[in-house]
């Protein structure tokens, strides 16, 4: 009898200011890639945008963020938006979000957050769902930036659940792994998936595009460009939000002591 | 109101589209947007025609599918069409008399519109002088102009022996023009500035830089599809449900005209061999 494959939900998370075609590409590139292993069954994908207090500069309010999400994946019949870390007052952190999708994922599969904690592994259950976190390439690297990660933060996300990191070639991401300690602790739980076709279009290039008038016809949904269009999402102005402001997590993080875990 | 000096642009891509891509279409909208920019043009139509079967490229399946595709993937544009005449000829049309047919076609419609054209363009001309700057006819400022639209790697493409004819890419640059949208890594004013025929054209050239890297080959795609990959987001919705519906791509198809020689190479090599 084949081993059965464990559930698998991809978590991306970031501004989606606004969603791109190359954001769903990454999904695409990751189930594939988790498929070929032969361990994985992946049973959904969560796209989850940031909320208005992460401060970044340009960011437009999740409202809208969360309903262009929405048009770009009215298309698709595995990847879905969940809001719930757009509506928390403040920003959230990472593994926070983590942690409330894998305790609701795990409810939905009939398992409990305690299983979990104690490995208990039930021969009669299908195998316990993971949750890993699907980002891209520039992602692995913000975890030098100072003050932008706590390390036991880094430590949860890379070690209890997983990271599914798409890179464009190149052995950046594997450098980067290898000059972490902590990374390379947890190599066994970082999935690097090449991506076959160079395919850039960042989310800064689109907003740049439309500030200036350009078509962005075939980076982004037509669904999208049209709701752009009617709100007027992208201006000058709407660059200007949040500019000089100190990115929430930079701020948030700065006043609790590194070690707290207690949230 | 538009200036009196804008000149009406239409633009023709010629390729395999096997299959099309998102980054075909995104040509036309860089094009579009660069042309229009300068102030200059204002562009009235594009048109994508695939080549025939007769072109004997490796993996190139049936016209009917590329043409079919291409027409579900420009659904949903407003000035992006498809066009078959050259799926229609029984060989090979070399891609200087698709942009001839095409030119031909747009000159008709415009004749037909106004009849105060006092410019006698003959229906069946040919072409002797080496020189294009000089013939008015399709630099007039009221006409239409067309331009080939590519990739630099078909503005690359001129320097390889027997693959075009010298007066082919004589005509289609110095008479029509060429906007070339440039991927990272070639730099196309250095290869123009290489070619004596491209330098003595270079104003009709139009170099147009891609700000968003988008290198989405046909042959990748193709690859992804053979080995069941998906190829969602890569090319239009549409497109991808055609190719399942048809079973098309597959290592099979990979294989039509593995041993044959590329038409303009048999055609060419073979005339001078003669």
């Amino acid at each position: 009898m084949a081993t059965r494959r464990v559930p698998l939900v991809l978590l991306a998370c970031g501004s989606f200011n606004p969603i791109t075609n190359q954001h769903m590409r990454l999904f695409e590139l990751a189930r594939d890639h988790m498929h070929s292993t032969g361990q994985y069954q992946v049973v959904g994908g969560i796209v989850s945008p940031v909320s208005d207090g992460y401060g970044k500069q340009g960011l437009v309010p999740a409202q809208h963020r969360i309903a262009m999400a929405k048009l770009a994946l009215q298309s698709s019949n595995w990847v879905r938006v969940d809001e719930w870390e757009s509506q928390q007052a403040d920003w959230t952190e990472t593994v926070v979000t983590m942690r409330y999708h894998y305790g609701r994922i795990l409810k939905e599969h009939k398992w409990s957050t305690a299983d979990d904690f104690n490995g208990n592994t039930n021969p009669f259950l299908s195998p316990r769902p993971q949750l890993k976190l699907l980002c891209g390439a520039d992602f692995l690297d913000t975890f030098k930036i100072p003050g932008l990660w706590l390390y036991d933060h880094v430590e949860e996300v890379v070690g209890r659940f997983g990271l599914i990191c798409v890179s464009r070639g190149g052995l950046q991401p594997e450098h980067t792994v290898h000059e972490s300690d902590t990374l390379s602790r947890h190599g066994q739980n970082i999935f690097l998936v090449r991506e076959w076709v160079r395919n850039e279009t960042s989310a800064t290039e689109v907003r740049r595009a439309l500030r200036q008038g350009q078509s962005v016809k075939y980076l982004i949904p037509d669904c999208v460009i049209d709701y752009i269009h009617q709100h007027n999402l992208y201006t000058v102005d709407s660059e200007k939000k949040n500019e000089g402001m100190v990115l929430r997590p930079l701020v948030k993080q700065a006043q609790q002591p590194v070690k707290s875990l207690d949230d | 109101m538009e200036g009196q000096d804008v000149t009406k642009v239409v633009l023709l891509a010629c390729g395999s589209f096997n299959p099309i891509t998102n980054m075909h279409l995104r040509m036309f909208e860089l094009a579009r947007d660069h042309l229009e920019d300068t102030g200059q043009y204002r562009v009235v139509k594009g048109i994508i025609s695939p080549v025939g079967d007769g072109y004997k490229k490796k993996g190139l399946i049936e016209a009917c599918h590329r043409l079919a595709m291409v027409r579900l993937a420009t659904e949903d544009s407003d000035w992006i069409t498809v066009d078959a005449w050259e799926t229609l000829q029984p060989e090979w049309v070399e891609t200087a008399k698709v942009v001839r047919h095409h030119f031909d076609e747009i000159f008709t419609v415009e004749e037909n519109i106004d009849d105060v054209d006092t410019v006698k363009y003959p229906k069946k001309r040919r072409i002797e002088e080496n020189n294009f700057e000089g013939s008015s006819v399709y630099k007039r400022r009221d006409a239409t102009q067309l331009m080939l639209l590519c990739g630099a790697d078909v503005l690359e493409s001129f320097g390889i022996p027997n693959l075009w004819k010298q007066e082919d890419i004589d005509e289609i640059v110095g008479r029509y023009g060429l906007v070339c949208i440039t991927r990272s890594g070639n730099d196309p004013h250095k290869f123009i500035h290489q070619s004596d025929t491209l330098w003595k054209y270079r104003k009709n050239i139009h170099v147009v830089p891609e700000w968003v890297t988008n290198e989405i080959s046909a042959t990748q795609v193709r690859r992804a599809l053979r080995r069941g990959r998906s190829v969602r987001y890569l090319l239009p919705d549409r497109v991808v449900h055609y190719i399942q519906e048809n079973g098309l791509y597959s290592a099979e198809s990979e294989q039509k005209n593995a041993d044959v020689v590329l038409a303009p190479f048999q055609r060419y090599t073979g005339a001078s061999s003669s």
